[in-house]
């Protein structure tokens, strides 16, 4: 969310549209508050608001508006306290109703709302959509959120967070042996579909991130969650990455790679094929990676991936061997 | 901005000469001596620009000859403009609206919920508690998904290159979009395809390059209810397509497709909507699943399997 960046002219004037109706609602309010609501700097939002002291009405033929033709504003306000309260208006009272877009994206938002515990098809969601897509000035494009399938887990996670207490589960890592872990919980994320657990490990006395589908055996205790507030990283932070990749692959399956492709470095190889350079936590993803994409990608380093590939394909064949 | 104001001051609606020698920021660069040519121009380019801000502006033609624009007045009728009086939200209706509005990963998606926002909050309304301790994300890497939305707004029939898994080369398809459906974390454009005159949904992600909005329309009452139909197209899909697999206990395998799969006597049920996307998961991985039947699905995942082990050296 950048505030820094110059507002364009265009968008200067949805602003200035919903600026009116956010501040009668407001009564008074300081430039710095405003302005970290419309997502501006504090210079910006000041400009805005002297630039609508000088929007009005018509004037009559041949004569310039006069003051209550325009906008106005409590000036001494603005200068000795930073605060704006509108004074005059003559227009735009009322919120402009959404647009199509803005309409869809909250629409959509909502779906995925929905599929937290406890909103399932309540009927605050419902009656939510049918106001979102009243309030659009044109009829927003259908965006369709499908919700996934949800478990018991979800459930036991979301009485720990509401409950404030610990939450006690086996947990299978990559590739290791089901532990026992305590968790406070602290925030649940849901990203491409899969539901993450962020909480205080007390096994290892601090955050870590857990897969809900790796999650058994959930059960909520009666610990008091002591680290249920504690800050959180992002949800995936770059870390120390030690294993360097390269993979080759034709250029129009780009799109199937996103995953890979956004924190790589992309070099043109021959035959309208690429090179994809990037940093991974440890190549055991990467044979999966070549299989799933089975013939397209091909991958170069490191050279224990390579092998890995062919002999995790091999291994997957022999299961079928007989057959053919 | 002048415009907006006075066109909404309006009940009869304004005549382009009033506007021009009226409104400032016209009526300035009129008597500076600017050609009206200019003027008019300026004028019908701000028209659209508000037009695509959502703002309705209604041309009030002659009533004698409705095509002549010379004496049209242009107003913004107000009930159209403004969010209805009777759509009021509840403190609770927010706190969950700012949790929607907060699941965009792109950043165009993600500015239009949060402008979207800032008109209902302006309604002055308090907020509850806010939702703690959820952060669901949706995300849009697909290109063409920003084509495709403004196609389905306007109703226009695209044109794009698709690429059919098992297929040589992508071919140029011509569509009518209806909705989009994001499905298994997977985006798809639902729509009425012109080369074989039936429903049909593509995946975004084997959209090869631009999506192209042509200039020809299509009439809205297509899209109707087309974000329900999609979906359960997807699911009547699943329904019938299911899949019986082998899986090894314990596995990256059997702890994905446990989840979405039902206990069969020998080994489990999935069920699926698209034989390429499914095929590409099981082949990824490996050893950890056999593929019973359909055939269809086991000869995909062993060709996968098959070019994968030519790719990186053939078995030693």
């Amino acid at each position: 969310m950048s505030t820094d960046r110059p507002v364009a002219a265009l968008d200067r004037a949805a602003l200035l549209l919903q600026l009116v109706p956010y501040l009668l609602g407001k009564g008074e309010v300081s430039v710095a508050e405003a302005a970290a609501e419309f997502e501006v700097a504090p210079d910006q939002m000041r400009a805005m608001v002297e630039r609508l002291t000088v929007i009005g009405l018509p004037g009559e033929q041949g004569y310039w508006q006069l003051p209550h033709d325009l906008f106005d504003i409590d000036w001494d306000l603005l200068d000795r306290d930073d605060v704006i309260a509108i004074t005059n208006t003559v227009g735009l009272e009322r919120s402009p109703r959404l647009t199509a877009r803005e309409a869809a994206a909250l629409l959509a938002g909502l779906q995925l709302a929905r599929s937290l515990p406890g909103f399932g098809d309540s009927e605050l969601v419902t009656g939510l959509l049918s106001k979102l897509a009243r309030g659009a000035s044109t009829a927003p494009a259908a965006v369709i959120v499908a919700p996934g399938p949800v478990d018991g887990v979800r459930d036991v996670v979301d009485e720990a967070l509401r409950s404030r207490v610990a939450v006690t589960f086996t947990y299978r890592a990559p590739g290791a042996e089901p532990i026992s872990r305590t968790v406070d919980p602290i925030k649940v994320h849901i990203a491409n579909g899969q539901w993450y657990l962020q909480g205080w490990d007390h096994l290892r006395q601090a955050v870590r991130t857990f897969h809900l589908d790796r999650v058994g055996d959930a059960r909520v205790t009666d610990i008091p969650a002591a680290h249920g507030a504690d800050p959180v990283p992002e949800l995936f932070a770059p870390a120390d990455d030690e294993v360097v990749a390269r993979f080759r692959f034709p250029r129009e399956v780009a799109p199937l790679l996103a995953d890979y492709l956004e924190r790589a470095e992309i070099d043109d190889a021959d035959d309208g094929r690429a090179v994809a350079s990037l940093r991974l936590a440890d190549e055991q993803s990467l044979k999966r990676l070549a299989a799933r994409r089975g013939g397209e990608v091909e991958l170069v380093e490191p050279a224990g991936a390579r092998r890995a590939a062919a002999a995790w394909a091999a291994a997957g064949l022999a299961q079928y061997a007989h057959e053919s | 901005m002048n415009l907006v104001v006075a066109l909404m001051a309006t009940e009869q609606g304004l005549t382009k000469d009033t506007i021009l020698s009226s409104v400032a920021g016209y009526r300035e660069q009129l008597e500076a001596g600017a050609s009206k040519d200019a003027l008019e121009k300026m004028f019908e380019r701000d028209k659209e620009s508000l037009r695509g801000l959502g703002v309705p502006i209604e041309t009030i033609g002659n009533r004698a000859d409705p095509d002549d624009l010379r004496e049209a007045r242009y107003r913004v009728p107000t009930a159209e403009y403004a969010l209805p009086e009777d759509i009021t939200f509840s403190p609770a209706e927010v706190a969950l609206l700012n949790i929607a509005g907060g699941v965009w990963g792109s950043e165009s998606l993600s500015a239009d919920a949060r402008s979207g926002l800032r008109k209902i909050r302006a309604l002055g309304i308090a907020v509850d508690e806010p939702i703690i301790g959820y952060a669901p994300r949706i995300r849009v890497r697909d290109a063409s998904f920003a084509a495709l939305q403004r196609a389905i707004e306007q109703c226009r029939i695209v044109t794009f290159t698709y690429l059919r898994p098992g297929e040589a080369r992508p071919r140029e398809r011509r569509v009518q979009p209806l909705a989009l459906v994001e499905y298994e974390a997977r985006w798809h454009v639902y729509g009425y395809d012109l080369n074989v005159d039936a429903d049909r949904t593509f995946l975004l992600s084997r959209i090869v390059g631009e999506v192209t909005l042509t200039r020809k329309g299509f009439p809205a009452e297509l899209r109707e209810g087309a974000g329900e139909r999609a979906l359960e197209g997807l699911r009547a899909v699943a329904e019938r397509q299911r899949a019986l697999l082998e899986v090894h206990p314990g596995t990256e395998a059997a702890l994905r497709l446990d989840r979405r799969a039902e206990q069969a006597p020998q080994g489990i049920r999935v069920p699926y909507v698209d034989l390429h996307v499914f095929a590409d998961e099981l082949a990824s991985y490996g050893p950890e699943v056999r593929v019973v039947e359909p055939a269809d699905l086991r000869a995909e995942v062993i060709r996968r399997l098959e070019a994968t082990l030519a790719l990186h050296g053939g078995a030693e």
